[in-house]
């Protein structure tokens, strides 16, 4: 059996995706675990040119304080790419994530719909675990 | 003489702010004015491309999805890719506007193409829209062109891995896929060891640059890590993924291209097809308006032989050593590949 060390978090900005953070620091804090916030630098990332990394450190470094999760077990991680396929990635070496964690529902605004749904693609796709994180 | 495809009403695929817009052609085309061809330009009409035409590259469960999407209003499919209720149909003519063109190009015997439609295709995989692209356009041409017996040449040089294009391709052994591309950037493929399936060993080329490369680094990395693999492939037809945000004025990256380095891209690259009526290039990337017109110019301009004049090529950025070790780590990943593949262990 794999053992969790290392947990993948995908990070959009959007009220699923920090769902999605405050679940896996949840998981994460008792058992000790890092916790890799991945966010995903589109075409337009680069276009607009504002900091990524930043910016999603600003917007969850509060929610690890709130889970009680040691801010020095959460790591940042951007990386160009569309999200599923970054996601995807972190599987691999150097992250090697043993299981990755996203919102039910990014940036996309069609819920009927497969498309536009990291978490549906990644379903299909992953080679780790997947845990997808209902909004509430 | 130049083919190149009608224009189609593409308004209606637009978002506000959105660097992938309808001007882009509007630039693409009065680059192609600025020739003055005259006679010397064959216009033929773009068509929405027929379902077949489409599954031959993408799956049908993510055709009826993408239509479906769009009639129900559209919206933004990831952080970059957007569509709206007309995008079904306009992407539809996207891909169809590149069949016309080879097409007219076969019947003929004869010219070079430009195909200049939108949304641009490289990006999209066959299940998938990502990095502005809903339907792969040089693809679905490739496909066509393959399942009429020919060997197919791609040679791509927007300044984004054409992702899309490489995975359709990965194991089919009568398409050469050839990119140039800055690294880092998005979408993060295109990495030197990327080779190919077990079909196709060598068959992906990839030759990642550094930011600030110029011209002179990307013609010696087709020079040296690509041309002897093409003229061993042999190529009957070449197509020409022709991004022209590798321009140094371009927004969205940073090489330092010039419309002259184009010019001499497009040289070389003709050189590679085999006679007249044998090659196209489809418009990608390429979002400054200005630079994009002159780069269309300069592109088309070089293989017309046209008296159109080009800014000067550029030299002297970094990234020689970059392509030195693309071709080591390209010839490692061949052999080991190779020896994999003949102990029957290799995975595509």
């Amino acid at each position: 059996m794999r053992t969790l060390s290392t947990i993948a978090v995908g990070f959009d900005g959007s009220p699923n995706a920090k769902a999605a953070v405050r679940w896996a620091f949840n998981l994460a804090a008792p058992i000790d675990a890092k916790v890799v916030v991945v966010h995903a630098l589109g075409m337009l990332g680069r276009f607009e040119g504002h900091d990524a990394a930043t910016e999603i450190e600003e917007s969850v470094r509060q929610l690890s304080d709130d889970c009680g999760l040691d801010a020095a077990r959460v790591h940042f991680h951007v990386a160009n790419g569309d999200a599923c396929s970054v996601l995807i990635r972190m599987a691999d070496d150097p992250i090697s994530a043993d299981l990755l964690v996203v919102g039910s529902r990014g940036q996309g605004k069609h819920p009927g719909l497969l498309l536009g749904s990291t978490s549906l693609e990644l379903a299909e796709h992953a080679t780790i675990p997947l845990v997808i994180v209902p909004s509430l | 003489m130049l083919i190149m495809n009608g224009r189609y009403e593409d308004a209606g695929h637009e978002e506000s702010g959105h660097p992938e817009r309808p001007d882009r052609i509007t630039a693409a085309m009065a680059g192609v004015d600025d020739l003055h061809l005259g006679d010397d330009l064959k216009v033929v009409p773009a068509y929405a491309a027929t379902r077949a035409e489409l599954a031959r590259v993408h799956e049908g469960t993510y055709l009826d999805e993408l239509g479906a999407f769009c009639y129900a209003g559209g919206g933004d499919l990831d952080e970059d890719t957007y569509a709206t209720y007309d995008s079904w149909t306009i992407a539809q003519y996207a891909a169809g506007g590149g069949l016309a063109v080879i097409n007219e190009l076969k019947r003929l015997g004869d010219g070079v193409g430009f195909v200049a439609t939108r949304p641009p295709g490289h990006h999209a995989l066959r299940d998938r829209a990502m990095g502005f692209c809903l339907l792969n356009n040089i693809s679905i041409a490739a496909a066509s062109l393959i399942e009429q017996g020919e060997r197919v040449l791609i040679v791509d040089w927007d300044v984004h891995h054409g992702n899309g294009t490489q995975a359709i391709f990965w194991d089919k052994p009568d398409v050469m896929y050839v990119s140039t591309h800055q690294s880092p950037l998005f979408p993060g493929s295109g990495a030197a060891f990327e080779i190919g399936g077990m079909s196709a060993l060598g068959k992906t080329i990839n030759i990642p640059l550094p930011p600030g490369a110029t011209g002179d680094v990307v013609r010696r990395a087709i020079d040296e890590v690509a041309t002897p693999s093409i003229v061993e492939f042999d190529p009957t037809w070449v197509l020409v993924s022709a991004g022209f945000d590798s321009h140094r004025d371009d927004p969205m990256a940073d090489l330092s291209l010039t419309g002259g380095d184009f010019a001499a891209l497009a040289r070389t690259v003709a050189g590679f097809a085999p006679g007249p009526g044998r090659i196209a290039m489809f418009l990608e990337g390429g979002y400054d308006l200005a630079a994009l017109r002159h780069s269309v110019a300069s592109t088309l301009g070089a293989v017309l032989a046209s008296a159109y004049e080009a800014e000067s090529p550029s030299s002297g950025g970094p990234g020689t050593e970059m392509v030195q070790n693309a071709q080591a780590e390209r010839l490692v990943a061949l052999r080991i590949a190779q020896e994999a593949a003949s102990k029957g262990d290799y995975s595509t």
